[in-house]
């Protein structure tokens, strides 16, 4: 994503003109860095005023603390029952096994499609290709109901399932539009080397795919961490919710300490947050490549 | 000639002998191929289609969540097409369609727009800044915008009070008529920075002598926009279209934050509604009709976008 680079037109400009490019100048850069401050504002906004208590920040919300205090975080954190740590650790573990799974799936029934004949692959593309279709809130209520029935909701694995499945459509069709550009002299050369189907798989392909892998691993990382509508109807056990959730229950509790709110949303955004601003180039372009070849 | 023979046809040999290898391994037994799938498509259709097919099933039955189901054949059915309430959530949310194609797409490009030209300055902190939102989850953008809507402590009223406007100060979200306005603004906000990044790359992979060029021709900056940059993105700008599309219509996460579709219904959205039938009212019958319902709705709406615009580029003849 490198800025376009354009030449600089010289030009005589009368002083009239340079006044007017110089507004403009302003005038677009204001633009940009309002929006800009708009999108990080909340952040900070919330960072400084988690460390008031609440009857300094309702005296005075916008103001920065003059005592700044840990007390909110200190609170949230020793309390048990608020499940800020518990459900970090739910989200952390239903993030990795999903990521696991879709990685895996993906690439496996990804390269598949790409590269073996066999009568249905092509009905197997479409379905994968519907899953992508179908509108994932209108599955809501009948996925309660099947959970249910199977005995497969509240457990600590269930949001797993939803997880991978709706994530393995796109993943798929990364890794077979991936495999597809790739020459198959590749494979060919490990077949003339002995090597197995399942071996190739692995050892040969998987490192050629990892660019792509990469990608489909940084758009489900965000987006089973966020992920709130699943877990709203399959999870009913507090000690199995996940941030999200936890976080909708905490504010129910709390509506009127704000300070608090923000001590815990802040806590529980910090994973992502900070793997944002670190990885903020890579993690651009993977979503960028996921939504325009999804 | 005769000396070389030999050798050709040992090639030809190893040849034969390599594709028949290749053969085996790039087409395995069809027992691998279908042990590598089985768990795969298990999973998914599992999950995806078994749960499609019972909404389609239960949809049929009056249900009220207990044991007891009885067949109704379509009248679920009858009373969705009838349901004020169904249609006037069906309505918000093609509000939040079209809002948002503007709000977030029609921003992005005039953002990418200044960001292209050659007078603003820190690209890369717009593009890092911008993009930030889209990775927060929803529910706590919803929060976030709760406390700025808020009557006491909201940073709404508190600017509104400075700047000497203390009479306008509401509680933003018991508000029917705006609400619904009030809380498209969060969702708009969001993914402003989304598109715009997703607009830039685009951008960037074209050859930016055609924008030399074109200045250099004397194209305005307007002109340029239109018959330049917008033909040039146009494949792009369809992905965003039907992105921001399909995203609007299962918003749920910040309506469910921020005002579960109230006060009264002048917030409800499809997915709202069909949660609020099935799990308050716990009429589950009912609310399978809701889901297919909506699963219809979402199919018809999308494609006929996709259909629109097409028709649309191919008239403007920027194929």
């Amino acid at each position: 994503m490198a800025d376009v680079k354009m030449t600089k037109v010289k030009s005589i400009k009368t002083p009239g003109e340079k006044v007017k490019t110089g507004l403009l100048t302003g005038f677009l850069n204001l633009i940009l860095i309002l929006f800009s401050a708009s999108c990080i504002f909340p952040l900070v906004w919330m960072f400084y005023s988690s460390l008031k208590v609440k009857r300094v920040f309702n005296a005075d919300i916008i103001g920065l603390p003059k005592e700044p205090t840990l007390s909110n975080y200190i609170r949230i954190m020793t309390n048990p029952d608020y499940h800020i740590g518990g459900s970090m650790i739910n989200s952390v573990r239903t993030t990795v096994f999903s990521l696991f799974f879709i990685v895996l799936f993906g690439f496996i029934v990804g390269y598949i499609l790409a590269r073996i004949k066999f009568k249905g692959n092509r009905i197997l593309y479409v379905l994968f290709l519907m899953g992508m279709l179908i509108p994932v809130h209108s599955l809501l209520v009948p996925i309660y109901v099947v959970f249910n029935t199977t005995g497969l909701g509240n457990k600590w694995f269930t949001l797993i399932i939803p997880y991978v499945a709706f994530g393995l459509p796109i993943a798929v069709f990364l890794v077979e539009g991936f495999i597809k550009a790739i020459p198959v002299e590749l494979e060919e050369a490990a077949a003339i080397d002995g090597s197995t189907f399942t071996r190739t798989l692995f050892s040969i392909i998987f490192p050629v795919a990892r660019p792509i892998l990469v990608t489909i691993a940084i758009i489900q990382t965000f987006s089973c961490w966020n992920e709130f509508s699943f877990a709203l109807v399959l999870i009913k056990d507090s000690a199995l919710q996940t941030v999200p959730l936890a976080m909708t229950m905490f504010k129910g509790q709390f509506a009127s300490d704000y300070p608090k709110i923000m001590s815990a949303m802040l806590t529980t955004m910090a994973p992502i947050v900070v793997l944002y601003f670190v990885f903020s180039k890579q993690i651009i372009k993977g979503m960028v490549a996921g939504a325009v070849k999804g | 000639m005769i000396g070389t023979r030999p050798a050709f046809v040992k090639i030809l040999y190893s040849l034969e002998e390599a594709a028949y290898y290749m053969l085996r391994s790039i087409k395995p037994k069809g027992r691998t191929i279908l042990l590598y799938l089985c768990v795969p498509v298990v999973w998914y259709v599992f999950s995806v289609f078994i749960p499609l097919i019972t909404a389609m099933f239960y949809s049929l039955f009056e249900w009220k969540g207990g044991p007891q189901k009885s067949f109704i054949g379509i009248e679920n059915y009858i009373s969705l097409i009838q349901d004020f309430s169904f249609w006037e959530a069906f309505s918000h949310n093609i509000y939040l369609v079209f809002l948002c194609i503007i709000g977030q797409i029609g921003v992005a490009f005039v953002f990418v727009l200044m960001i292209n030209s050659r007078l603003v300055k820190l690209k890369g902190i717009h593009r890092t800044f911008g993009f930030f939102p889209s990775t927060v989850s929803a529910v706590s953008i919803g929060f976030i915008w709760m406390m700025i809507y808020d009557y006491k402590r909201g940073i709404l009223n508190w600017i509104l009070e400075i700047t000497g406007h203390a009479d306008q100060t509401k509680v933003w979200l018991n508000e029917p008529g705006l609400v619904m306005f009030l809380v498209s603004i969060p969702l708009v906000w969001q993914f402003i920075g989304y598109y715009m990044v997703i607009l830039l790359s685009a951008i960037s992979s074209v050859d930016s002598e055609i924008f030399e060029v074109a200045e250099l021709d004397g194209a305005s900056a307007f002109q340029r926009a239109i018959y330049i940059v917008l033909p040039l993105i146009k494949n792009t700008l369809l992905v965003c279209v039907t992105l921001c599309v399909a995203g609007n219509m299962k918003a749920f996460d910040h309506i469910y934050t921020m005002t579960e579709g109230g006060p009264g219904t002048s917030s409800m959205v499809m997915a709202m509604y069909g949660y609020k039938v099935s799990f308050a009212q716990m009429n589950m019958g009912y609310g399978s009709a809701i889901s297919v319902g909506i699963f219809v709705l979402s199919l018809i709406v999308i494609g006929g976008m996709q259909k629109f615009l097409n028709a649309l580029m191919k008239d403007k003849g920027v194929e």
